[in-house]
């Protein structure tokens, strides 16, 4: 686009032809008051507000859909354009309630604020104004449609953005009403971002409502830890609470919206259920006492099980995947440090030996231009909404997407579904590297050769190989997939094959930062799976959860509550399990009160620091492992804050090249079952937020299965398995079973 | 030496006494003004600032919103407020409380309120037995509202056609 010049207001400034006049203003600083006009989302130009003249043209324009031509004249201030901007305001105020007072928008309210440059003191309206019944759209967002000036952000949104189109606009004139169009409300995974575009409070937070004022709270920038994003966040904080949570702005991580967990997990902070104070077995009696005595208590505990004796192969450190780098970097230095080589932080995974190793090679910005994705084993949608969200963009823009699951999962875009049993995947991915290494006329490796290429496999490797900019994304799903380090190998060498990228997105939270503090055990020491079965003496858990957390929960839970075993508990919240396997419960800070830093999927180590205080006795668990550390007189933890810790981390080698062998002859026949924790029950700050669990997405508790698989198993529809309820649908492969639960894994697995 | 004469005969002629004594006996046959405190009071203009109260409307639902405006107003921080949906999803209070040692009394507060809930009447003789007493609880202004309910529509109404 060629650079053009155009004055404004008398001021010559430069632009591109073909922009918006709001785009150029909106850069210039010279203020334009609008209210449909979003710079994400499509032009509407149904507000009127932004109305400016232009010389020459005989009627006020609206600045939101006027694309600039070279030598405009254009007049924000003038006679005209006010006399406009002042009409249009009185018409949207015709309407408007003006409950100001009892608004949760009041404060932060665009049409307050235009109001009070632009509207009258008096209104010429005698007329009944409209009010419209407030209708129930679920348990996050609060609707007060009276407040509604029609400017059909929220709508914009949710066709454009969230990919569903639950609001929408019914009726005309006077009778146009925003809602949504099916009486089961709003269902989106990212409809908390209709409350930040929404201009005025039609639409306001449900969690946050009436209980403060926008200008009551202080506003403290932060990272959102759920997902691989990373979110930038706001914290906004109200006498050492977090009360709300709103979107930053960073365009090569959230653009500008932000997932409904990370805007509404802040719930959980102040859940009854929060570990207060720390805890000491006495006698098989938790006593509450003083930290000296709890942290002299462990001490003493790991010395007289493990170190007095030489024992430090017997101590085990087990790690939830949201600690804070820093945390993981901490703790495997303590271990290290005892000459401890086991620990690890990949609870969830069925078989460590087929760990998936696959680097991702694409950053979020770039996967909105790929032109072909193949997504593997995974809901993309809820468990990576802002990865998805980038997918979306990609595919509106023209690109392919396909997905290869076990289920055909409700996506917002358009996607190609083809269901492949979990027991497959490695043999499709084999004939798919065949058909492209064959395509190149490339001499096929051994394993290949007995692998017969499927009309699929053709199809997908022709596209691939078409595709200039594809991407392999690798999901969840895979984790406990009997093959699950040969698909990853199979996914580098055909990414490799056809120059695409890959994305690894079969774990979540802060698993990159992990790797990255090397929270992972060496050849010397055992892993997660290892330890559970190995004759240990003394375990030190990192906000372990092991009915959520570990993929061998029972296992777990008796390697754990065995007789002689030591256990040492950092955690954030009460957990009944814990208290029957634990000795010393050490209560640590949950996710915004304490600093540190997260790892997301473009590699960027995003550092954040403590919104709130750690309620009562809480403490940052940096904090704890370093005074620990202390007492055990370990050198070299001298650290006063926490960005010593990540400066010393970034200061240590990185290196992770790992090439695994590819098995495929290992197939077994029986049914297999994916085991996913609900979207909205992924860590245990999201499992105590009332909102969520209320929402659609969080009441998930379905096994999914088909005809064939339910009759296999004597199942009928009604039926349980493994306690959770069956629904036999067509949509899912052969011999397997796809559980999506709000529940706890132990029982089930 | 012609001033020292002149002032001589004033004195001689009691002038200033003559003219003390009128106002003495134009006060011994005038009204008197003089009120018996505390029995008699002095009147109050209808937008005196007094003690604080907390108003209800005629059914008996308080007036208040927790609309936060008086706090953020308040000049000297003497309000707080702490709000929420109650049961039938009605925006209130939980907490409305004023430090009367904090409160200069400059009516800011009445001037923001969008639904007259907080007004300052005329009681000003108050006094605390108690260290805390100087914080006025919800209870104790909605308790001051009720009291004198009849005073203060009064005085609103007296100064309405001002408004």
């Amino acid at each position: 686009m060629a650079d053009i010049k155009i004055e404004i207001d008398g001021q010559i400034v430069n632009a591109k032809a073909g922009e918006t006049l709001i785009a150029v203003t909106d850069r210039e600083g010279i203020s334009v008051p609008r209210f449909c006009y979003h710079k994400k989302l499509s032009t509407s130009a149904s507000c009127r507000m932004c109305l400016v003249d232009i010389e020459g043209v005989p009627k006020p324009q609206t600045s939101c859909s006027t694309p600039v031509s070279d030598g405009m004249k254009i007049y924000t201030q003038n006679e005209k354009a006010k006399a406009s901007q002042k009409a249009v305001m009185e018409f949207l105020l015709i309407n408007h309630p003006l409950d100001c007072p009892i608004c949760d928008q009041g404060g932060e309210c665009e049409l307050q604020d235009v109001a009070v440059e632009y509207g009258s003191d008096v209104s010429r309206f005698s007329e009944g104004k409209r009010v419209v019944a407030a209708s129930d759209i679920g348990p996050l967002i609060q609707t007060d449609m009276t407040r509604c000036i029609h400017c059909t952000r929220c709508v914009r949104f949710g066709s454009e953005i969230a990919g569903m189109m639950e609001m929408g606009g019914t009726g005309r004139g006077e009778d146009l009403k925003i809602e949504p169009f099916l009486t089961q409300g709003i269902t989106s995974e990212l409809s908390g971002n209709m409350i930040d575009v929404c201009p005025v409070g039609a639409l306001t937070s449900k969690p946050f409502r009436y209980e403060l004022r926008s200008w009551q709270m202080a506003s403290v920038d932060s990272i959102a830890r759920h997902d691989l994003t990373g979110s930038n966040i706001y914290a906004q904080t109200y006498k050492g609470q977090v009360k709300r949570v709103v979107s930053g702005d960073n365009e090569a991580v959230n653009e500008t919206w932000i997932s409904d967990r990370d805007r509404f997990s802040y719930e959980g902070l102040s859940h009854k259920n929060r570990l207060l104070a720390p805890q000491i077995k006495v006698a098989g009696q938790w006593k509450e006492v003083e930290w000296d005595v709890a942290l002299d208590f462990a001490v003493k505990g790991l010395n007289k099980h493990v170190l007095n004796n030489r024992k430090a192969h017997q101590l085990g450190g087990l790690a939830s995947n949201t600690a804070t780098t820093e945390e993981f970097y901490l703790m495997q230095k303590l271990l290290r440090e005892l000459g401890c080589e086991n620990l690890d932080y990949r609870l969830n995974v069925n078989n460590l030996e087929q760990a998936i190793v696959l680097a991702s090679n694409i950053k979020l910005e770039a996967l909105e231009s790929v032109d072909y994705a193949m997504v593997i084993g995974s809901n993309l949608r809820l468990e990576q909404p802002m990865i998805n969200h980038r997918l979306r963009k990609a595919q509106l823009a023209g690109a392919e997407i396909c997905a290869l699951n076990v289920k055909e999962f409700d996506y917002n875009l358009k996607i190609s579904h083809t269901t492949v049993a979990p027991q497959e995947i490695a043999t499709l991915l084999a004939g798919v590297l065949k058909s492209v290494l064959e395509k190149k006329a490339v001499e096929l490796p051994e394993y290949l050769e007995h692998i017969s290429s499927s009309e699929l496999s053709i199809e997908l490797a022709e596209k691939l190989l078409n595709a200039e900019n594809s991407v392999i994304v690798l999901g969840e799903h895979i984790v406990n997939n009997a093959q699950a380090a040969s698909i990853a190998q199979l996914v580098t060498d055909i990414a490799e094959q056809v120059t695409g990228s890959t994305l690894n997105v079969s774990m979540t939270s802060n698993s990159l930062g992990a790797q990255y503090a090397h929270f992972v055990p060496t050849s010397a020491g055992m892993n997660a799976n290892e330890m559970l079965q190995a004759d240990m003496r003394a375990f030190l858990l990192l906000d372990v959860y092991p009915e959520y957390d570990f993929h061998h929960a029972s296992s777990a839970i008796e390697a754990l509550s065995k007789e002689d075993v030591f256990v040492v508990s950092l955690n954030s919240f009460n957990n009944d399990l814990t208290a029957e396997y634990a000795d010393v419960i050490l209560p640590m800070a949950a996710m915004y009160e304490t600093s540190g830093s997260h790892v997301n999927i473009n590699n960027d180590i995003q550092s954040f620091k403590a919104v709130v205080q750690a309620p009562e006795e809480a403490k940052p668990a940096w904090k704890i492992l370093k005074v620990l550390a202390d007492l055990l007189e370990l050198p070299g933890f001298h650290y006063e804050n926490s960005s010593q810790i990540s400066s010393e981390l970034a200061h240590q080698p990185h290196e992770h090249s790992h090439d695994s062998a590819i098995d495929l002859t290992s197939k077994d026949d029986t049914v297999e079952t994916i085991w996913m924790h609900s979207a909205y029950h992924t860590d245990v700050l999201l499992r105590h937020t009332a909102a969520l669990g209320a929402s659609q997405i969080g009441q998930t508790h379905l096994a999914s299965m088909n005809v064939a698989t339910a009759e296999a198993l004597a199942l009928k529809s009604g039926d349980v398995y493994l306690g959770v309820p069956i629904d036999i649908t067509d949509t899912v492969a052969d011999q397997c079973v796809f559980v999506s639960s709000n529940q706890a894994t132990i029982g089930g697995l | 030496m012609i001033n020292n004469i002149k002032k001589l005969a004033k004195n001689l002629s009691l002038s200033e006494l003559r003219s003390g004594m009128k106002i003495t006996a134009k006060e011994l046959v005038n009204t008197k003004i003089t009120v018996q405190y505390p029995e008699e009071k002095t009147p109050i203009s209808p937008r005196f600032r007094g003690l604080h109260a907390l108003r209800r409307y005629p059914n008996g639902e308080e007036r208040c919103i927790a609309c936060k405006l008086c706090e953020a107003v308040c000049p000297a921080n003497a309000i707080t407020i702490e709000s929420e949906a109650r049961d039938d999803g009605t925006r209130r209070t939980t907490q409305y409380d004023i430090d009367l040692f904090k409160c200069i009394f400059c009516g800011f507060c009445e001037e923001a309120c969008p639904v007259d809930a907080i007004v300052e009447t005329h009681i000003f003789d108050y006094a605390f037995e108690s260290r805390d007493g100087s914080i006025m609880t919800k209870d104790r202004l909605l308790k001051v509202g009720d009291d004198n309910e009849k005073a203060i529509s009064k005085a609103k109404s007296e100064d309405a056609k001002y408004r």
